[in-house]
This record gives C-alpha cells, sequence and structure tokens, in this order.
C-alpha cells in the first residue's frame, strides 16, 4: 500500500508494472507541501483513508502490472521514408522529439563492428520498465542520436557507469530534473575529435553532441524516463541535455596537474568515461589576476553561492560531487603555487553559508528541519557544523573536498571558468574504463580516413 | 518530390526486451483487527502528520491493531536506502508484520 501524490499516480503505476507488483496506491490530492495541518488531515479522512481500507483489506489482481507483447530486439517494426519513419517513432515516444537516423539493419551493425561484445550480451536490466540494457540496444539508439559507428566503445562504457549501483539510475527521473553529464578521458578525446576547447558544452561538435543526446535517449527508450505524454519522467522545470566534457589533458599536463580521468583511478593514456548528474550550472566565472588565490576566491564567491541553496541535500547523504571547469589559462595560474588538492580544500574550507539559511532551504523543500546535531551522530558531516549556537554561524556547503571534481577546458584566451552541481546522491559520479577492440587503430582509419579529419 | 520516389527504411525496434520477473505474491489482509501494520517514510512530504493520522483512524476501525511505525526503519529513500531496503523482508518477517504502508510519494 503506497500513498502517491495525485501528479505522481502515473509515475507509480508505471513503476509498479515496471517491477511487476501490483501495488495498492491511495493518492493524496494535490501537494503535501503546500497544505496545512488542517487540510492535510482532511484529506487523509476524505481521500486516503478509503483507499488504504480498500487496498489493505481487498484482494488484487495482477492484471494492472501485466506486459503487451513486444518485439524481439532486432525485428523490424517498421518499413517507409524519413518522414514516416519519424512519425513512427515520435507516436511511440521512441524518440525525443528532434529528427532520429532511421535505425536499419545496416547502420547497427556498423557500430557493432567496433565492439567485441556479442549484441546480446546484458550489462543491465535497467529500472524503470526493467529492461535489459544490452549491446545491441546501445547500437541501435546511437545510430538514432546520430552518433558515428566508432563511437560505440565510448557509448558502452557510459551504460556500463550508469548501470553501477552507485549512479542510482533508479531515481534519474525526480523532480529536481537533474540531467547525467559525461566526462571523457584520454587520447581517444583526439580520435574522435571531442571538442575541449572555445565553445565547450556548445552544441555544434558531433562528438560531444551526439553522445550527450544517445545517453538521454537511452533514459527514455531502455529506461522509460519519458516526459509527458510519457510516465517515468518528472521532472518538474528541467534543461536541455549536457553535451559531453572532454577534458584538455595536454594542458593538464603541461601545468604539472593530473587529468580528470587519472584523479578518477584511471593510469595515464587509459580511455574512461565518467557520469555524474548535473542539476545546477553555475554563471560563467570570469576571474583575473597572476596570483592563484584570486582565481579560487572567485570560484568560492560565484560558485559557492550558486551550489549553497542545494548545499543542504548533499549534507544528509554525506558526499555531493560537483564539477569546478577551470578555464585553460587561469588553471595555468592556479598551477603555479596550488595543486589540484589545494583547490578542493580551499573550496571546501571557504564556501559557507549561515546555518539558519541553510537550514530554511532543506524546510521549504521537503518541510522537515535540517537536524546538525542528528547528521552528526550518525557520521554524515563533521562536529564543527556545530561549532556555536550562533544561527548565523557559517556551515560549509561541500561536505568533502574529495567530491571536487576538478577538469581543465574551455577556451584558452578567455579567464572564465564553470561549475556543475549534482543532485546529492542522485546520479553520484561513476566511471568506467573505455575498452576498445584490439583492431581499433585499423578500424578507426578505415572509419575516419585522413582526408576526413 | 512525390513519396514514392523516396527511400524507404526499414528500421528496428528501439528497446529492448524486458527481464524476467518474479510473480507478486501480495495478498489482502481482510480484517486488520489484531494485525500488525508497519510504516515505511521517506521522511518528506508531511509523513510526520499523515502517517499518525491514519494509524489514529485505523485505531478507531480495528481494535486490537498494532503499528510499527516508520521510526523502526529510518529513511527508506535516504542515504541508507539500499542497506534498508536489502534487509527489509527480513526485518518485516521479524517484526510480524501483516501490512505495509509506504510513502510519501509526492
Amino acid at each position: 500500500m503506497s500513498i502517491i501524490g495525485s501528479a505522481f499516480m502515473k509515475q507509480a503505476a508505471f513503476v509498479a508494472k515496471g517491477i511487476g507488483i501490483p501495488f495498492a496506491l491511495a493518492e493524496y490530492p494535490g501537494a503535501p507541501m503546500v497544505d496545512g495541518e488542517a487540510d492535510i488531515r482532511a484529506k487523509v479522512d476524505r481521500h486516503l483513508m478509503p483507499a488504504i481500507l480498500d487496498g489493505l483489506t481487498k484482494p488484487r489482481t495482477a492484471s494492472s502490472v501485466a506486459s503487451e507483447a513486444e518485439p524481439e530486439p532486432g525485428t523490424v517494426v517498421f518499413r517507409g521514408t524519413l518522414d514516416e519513419v519519424q512519425e513512427h517513432f515520435l507516436t511511440r515516444l521512441w524518440s525525443d522529439g528532434l529528427p532520429v537516423i532511421p535505425p536499419t539493419a545496416e547502420r547497427v551493425a556498423a557500430f557493432l563492428e567496433f565492439t567485441e561484445r556479442k549484441p546480446e550480451e546484458i550489462i543491465g536490466v535497467f529500472p524503470l520498465e526493467g529492461r535489459e540494457a544490452t549491446i545491441h540496444s546501445i547500437a541501435v539508439n546511437g545510430v538514432m542520436a546520430g552518433c558515428r559507428p566508432e563511437y560505440m566503445p565510448v557509448l558502452v562504457a557510459i551504460v556500463q557507469a550508469i548501470a553501477k549501483p552507485g549512479f542510482r539510475l533508479e531515481d534519474a527521473g525526480s523532480t529536481p530534473s537533474w540531467e547525467p553529464l559525461i566526462v571523457l578521458s584520454g587520447p581517444i578525446i583526439k580520435q574522435l575529435d571531442f571538442n575541449h576547447g572555445a565553445g565547450l558544452m556548445k552544441i555544434g561538435r558531433q562528438a560531444n553532441g551526439s553522445a550527450g543526446r544517445f545517453l538521454r535517449l537511452y533514459l527514455r527508450n531502455i529506461c522509460g524516463y519519458r516526459i509527458a505524454p510519457g510516465d517515468g519522467d518528472k521532472g518538474s522545470i528541467g534543461y536541455s541535455f549536457n553535451v559531453a566534457l572532454a577534458e584538455d589533458e595536454d594542458w593538464a599536463r603541461d601545468i604539472g596537474w593530473t587529468s580528470f580521468g587519472e584523479d578518477m583511478g584511471h593510469a595515464p593514456g587509459d580511455n574512461a568515461v565518467t557520469v555524474q548528474s548535473v542539476v545546477c550550472i553555475t554563471p560563467p566565472t570570469y576571474s583575473s589576476g597572476a596570483e592563484a588565490r584570486g582565481h579560487v576566491q572567485q570560484f568560492v564567491d560565484v560558485m559557492g553561492r550558486a551550489f549553497s541553496y542545494w548545499a543542504y541535500s548533499g549534507l544528509k547523504r554525506g558526499y555531493w560531487h560537483s564539477v569546478i571547469v577551470i578555464g585553460p589559462s587561469i588553471a595555468k595560474v592556479i598551477a603555479k603555487t596550488m595543486s589540484k588538492d589545494d583547490v578542493r580544500r580551499y573550496l571546501w574550507e571557504q564556501a559557507t553559508i549561515p546555518a539558519s539559511l541553510m537550514q530554511n532551504f532543506a524546510r521549504q523543500t521537503g518541510g522537515l528541519e535540517l537536524d546538525f546535531r542528528k547528521l552528526i551522530d550518525e557520521g554524515y558531516i563533521s562536529p564543527d557544523y556545530l561549532a556555536s549556537d550562533d544561527p548565523n554561524r557559517p556551515v560549509r556547503i561541500f561536505v568533502n573536498p574529495g567530491d571536487i571534481g576538478i577538469v581543465v577546458a574551455g577556451d584558452p584566451g578567455r579567464n572564465q571558468s564553470r561549475g556543475y552541481m549534482a543532485n546529492h546522491e542522485q546520479g553520484a559520479r561513476t566511471t568506467q574504463r573505455i575498452a576498445l577492440p584490439r583492431n581499433w587503430d585499423e578500424l578507426l582509419a578505415q572509419a575516419r580516413p585522413p582526408h576526413a579529419q | 518530390m512525390e513519396k514514392t520516389s523516396e527511400a524507404q527504411f526499414e528500421v528496428l525496434w528501439p528497446l529492448a526486451r524486458k527481464a524476467k520477473r518474479a510473480e507478486s505474491t501480495a495478498t489482502a489482509v481482510g480484517d486488520l483487527s489484531g494485525k500488525t501494520v508497519a510504516e515505511l517514510w521517506d521522511y518528506i512530504f508531511r509523513g510526520e502528520i499523515i502517517y499518525p493520522a491514519i494509524r489514529e483512524r485505523l485505531r478507531e476501525r480495528y481494535p486490537g491493531i498494532k503499528f510499527v511505525d516508520y521510526t523502526h526503519f529510518g529513511n527508506i529513500h535516504g542515504p541508507r536506502q539500499r542497506d534498508i531496503v536489502a534487509g527489509l523482508a527480513a526485518r518485516l518477517r521479524e517484526l510480524k508484520v501483516d501490512a505495509v504502508i509506504s510513502g510519501i510519494g509526492a
């Protein structure tokens, strides 16, 4: 028996169907967070109690969660012109609303050439619909998203990364409307022409754009995270998918810093993807001067403020991932006197907000007080969050310095950086080494002849 | 250009097979008198008002009904969610629970 707000009934039925359990649902009319106590009690009597009594005392059938017959993977489901294919996919909610490349058997086969794994191999069973995330499904959706066949090893690694339990794929349709961010590491950045310079994070480069679109499309088609008229995605006010982020690794090494991939535990020269959620992007953060301190203090003042509203949600989980993309010329200045760890520690120590404001932010979202004492006792935060009883004492917004990712990328000719903030534990950072086929160089040479590069 | 002169595409199904799943064995409790009802809460969306109100109403209606309130389980959608859920079936059996009310999905 589950209590569900009106606006979430479709999602609840969708989840029940995905896991095959005919839950009894009691509908709470409206949104509980904007009701007073008397209204809530009245709704319990008028609406919840009849449904709870019914659900707990009367038998239910499994028919409500029965699955309709579906095609087998690899089945040709339609034949038509380009326009007719688009309409067919739009009608069935199989596209993201933008035109898709028709996933023909020939195109899918071309993608499968770039992996040694069998098409039927299952990486995981993905929520919400309980579908098998297969190599074949990756190829089909990669075609549709406009990827090139040689991106296939990257696409497989992306799906492997989000399949890890820590990513919490089951939370990808939550109301804050987070979007996954792919960070690419290794020589494959150059081999596949991912942009890491000016115009970073903008649509316009095939590799970055289509890889990002692939992941959003995969969440729709294999997980079932579709906005209305679909059922699975309950994002309230979202934003567009993120194009993939790639690091300027040469620059990072030239200034004596490790690459982001190395920070994630990969060996130098390894190809890897890291995926995490992003629910907030900071303003473009301009900083100036020849001293490191001025730049990192600007990160505190601009990015720290942008992140501070949601910080309580990280405290409640004991971790909270963010990515600071530092413009190459700025990174060069900082690296003269500070390591990446120094930057992380400075941000962790200096970015604070008044405790009372953090508590208000928590109250506004979910209705409960943020209990610093309880979080300290349970080991999520350190005792200094209660260093005094002053309600306006400064409290840190970053839970752990190690949660702050640093990527050197962007326009070397401008003094700009930007921050990306995760949705607390949902879409926590996971990483996956990219496995290349043994004949990668040969395949790549065939796919990308020198005259085309 | 007439449609008949356009290229035709035979396209593959873009979804994937649903994994086989266990059949639900959940059955209705029937009369709740003397039965034990557990509460699972995600510690958000006014459950601190909703659950006590439901408890009150069920007690009025079913003599001897017992509750294992949400504090026995912790936040089912918090940082320890996976551990709590993994141990839930055993915990419910241990507490001899007949029915569960979970929430608040909002």
